[in-house]
């Protein structure tokens, strides 16, 4: 079979799961135009989700995966998903609302964003286009990139791609890769899963074709991120730069991480992120849905995702006025389901590269030094500016709190290679670039919302309590 | 002035990302695919990165598995190379598990398991299930 036709399939499958997922959106995304772009992005989300959770469903009633339990399952999501409460947002609030490219969406009146251009002249029409087109050329590289082989990582053939490819074949989940040391079993299964799901609806392994998965999750992450900053008021200009620079972050949107964890992980934590924000600031009725799925999905994705959980949970806590235990649950509670799904395949082997009495401050500072040696000079220049953007920017409670969530996860990084049985040094040289890079759309995003947060309407939690 | 250094900021990160890409790479890529998108799967993976280590071994394993008869349990690699060749086999081979050769001169090979001993080429045709171009799959005598 060639590789366009194989990747055509793969496509129609995805288009198809993300059909489901547009459907099911539905429960906890308004149909309205100010969450239109989010809503495609949410909808790839939730079609991964349905074509990760229907394998273990099928194996788990004794049959073989394929197109009837997947359409059974999308049936019977879509069926309870009717069930919710429609949904209902706030009125906008009492501010300018102009229409630009046909889409109605708040903003301030008076734009003075620092990021817009000033004058008419060279204006909205031309930086729009060139936005526009670096967006395109920067999703069009990372394509190339991801689809010019197969799948090749070290960590895909051990890990993500062994366990997918095991599952596949084996039509199950075999007691051996419970002991499989370098194939990680207490890692979370929902990539290998969706690589099975995939395999099991086109009747084949072909992790060439799958690799369109990792083109998909950038646009998704572009869409919700662009579409999330729109929503909340920022211009045109600062979600389009901040999309632009992601779309070519290549630490993250690389050949080499295609098949691993961190470029999903980046789309779920933007996910989650963006939906503690929305919670916090009590942005409409579907946020602690949005939110609660995001948990489950991140922490399906990678363990940080159940780190990231925990954190949003605490950060839930601190900020979240009279909902933060509500708040708080949606944010930790799936994530703790998936983790306690997991269980039962996770196996007892205990985890090979950490101890936990190695721990020490001489170990976090030996981190902390060869992390400084190993980012070169753009990447302190890059580190640099963001930090001038941080200071330059409004005080936003949702960019707050995205870059807080970012910097809990940015300083564990640092702190657990203090734990590492090879030393620190090996720990933050093998994985601190991709790890981190994970967290570019989020660090985006916080960033961004901070040049024209909108201000959010009074929580209703707060009014009533 | 704090949106014309906000403005400078962001383009100049804009400008740092774009500069530091691995331009060069894009052109051999294109030209990659171009070329492989027509080969089977086999073919795409041996002349990518996944096998640069070691071509010739990948070729073995392709090999191995297309001669794997029904009802084989297990594969043993032999001999023991570096844990690269390790995870490449029990990925090629997957399902199937596969063990590296770490076992004593009084283990017996179960008669459903199979030995894919690489670089060899046994004078001797007791238990050689296939010769292939790369070693041999060698099995239990009763097989």
């Amino acid at each position: 079979m060639t590789l366009v036709f194989a990747i055509v399939q793969v496509g129609a499958i995805l288009l198809a799961a993300c059909a489901v997922g547009w459907v099911l959106s539905a429960a906890f995304i308004s149909p309205g135009s100010r969450f239109r772009l989010e809503r495609v992005g949410w909808s790839f989300a939730l079609g991964c989700g349905t074509l990760i959770a229907f394998v273990p469903a099928s194996l788990g009633i004794g049959i073989r995966p394929g197109w009837i339990g997947f359409l059974i399952l999308a049936a019977l999501l879509v069926a309870v998903s009717r069930q919710l409460a429609p949904l209902t947002l706030p009125s906008p609030p009492a501010r300018g609302r102009k229409e630009i490219g046909g889409g109605e969406f708040d903003r301030p009146t008076g734009d003075n964003s620092p990021l817009l251009p000033a004058g008419e002249g060279w204006g909205e029409g031309r930086s729009r286009a060139l936005l526009k087109v670096l967006i395109v050329l920067g999703v069009a590289a990372y394509a190339l990139r991801a689809l010019t082989e197969p799948m090749w990582a070290n960590d895909f053939i051990a890990i993500w791609g062994l366990k997918g490819k095991t599952i596949f074949g084996a039509v199950g989940y075999p007691e051996r890769l419970r002991g499989l040391e370098f194939a990680h079993p207490e890692y979370p299964l929902g990539l290998p899963l969706l690589y099975a799901g995939i395999s099991f609806l086109t009747g084949r392994w072909d992790d060439h074709a799958m690799a369109l998965l990792f083109p998909l999750f950038q646009v998704a992450t572009l869409l919700v991120l662009f579409g999330w900053l729109r929503r909340r008021g920022a211009s045109l200009a600062v979600a389009g730069l901040a999309a632009a620079t992601v779309a070519w972050f290549e630490p993250l949107y690389s050949g080499f991480l295609t098949g691993m964890a961190e470029v999903p992980l980046a789309f779920c934590a933007l996910l989650f992120g963006a939906a503690l924000a929305d919670a916090l600031d009590d942005m409409d009725t579907g946020a602690l849905c949005r939110l609660a799925f995001a948990a489950a999905l991140i922490a399906a994705t990678k363990n940080e995702g159940m780190f990231l959980a925990v954190a949003g949970s605490l950060l839930a806590l601190i900020f979240g006025k009279g909902a933060r235990w509500k708040i708080a649950l949606a944010a930790l509670g799936p994530a703790l389901l998936v983790r306690a799904l997991h269980l039962p395949w996770r196996g007892r082997l205990p985890l090979a590269d950490f101890e936990w009495n190695l721990f020490s401050m001489e170990r976090v500072w030996d981190s902390i030094a060869a992390a400084m040696l190993l980012l070169g000079w753009a990447t302190w220049a890059s580190l640099a500016l963001l930090l001038v953007l941080i200071a330059l920017g409004d005080r936003v409670p949702a960019g707050n709190r995205l870059l807080l969530l970012a910097a809990c996860a940015a300083v564990a990084y640092l702190v657990i290679p203090a734990f590492a049985v090879r030393g620190p040094a090996w720990l933050i040289e093998t994985t601190l670039l991709r790890t981190s890079a994970a967290l570019g759309p989020i660090v985006a995003a916080g960033i961004a919302v901070r040049f024209r947060g909108l201000k959010p309407p009074p929580s209703r939690y707060t009014q009533q309590g | 002035m704090r949106r014309a250094a906000a403005g400078a900021a962001a383009t100049l990160l804009l400008a740092l990302v774009l500069a530091s890409q691995s331009w060069s790479e894009l052109p051999p890529r294109a030209r990659v695919l171009a070329t492989f998108a027509q080969k089977e799967l086999a073919v795409r993976r041996l002349g990518g990165s996944g096998t640069a280590f070691d071509r010739k071994f990948f070729s073995f394993l392709e090999n191995v598995r297309r001669r794997i008869p029904d009802g084989t349990a297990a594969v043993v690699l032999r001999p023991a190379y570096r844990d690269i060749h390790l995870y490449l086999a029990s990925y090629a081979l997957a399902p199937l598990p596969v063990y590296v050769d770490s076992f004593s001169d009084h283990w017996v090979l179960p008669k459903d398991w199979l030995i894919a001993a690489y670089g060899e080429d046994p004078t001797y045709d007791f238990g050689v299930f296939a010769r292939l171009p790369e070693g041999v799959l060698l099995a239990p005598p009763q097989r």
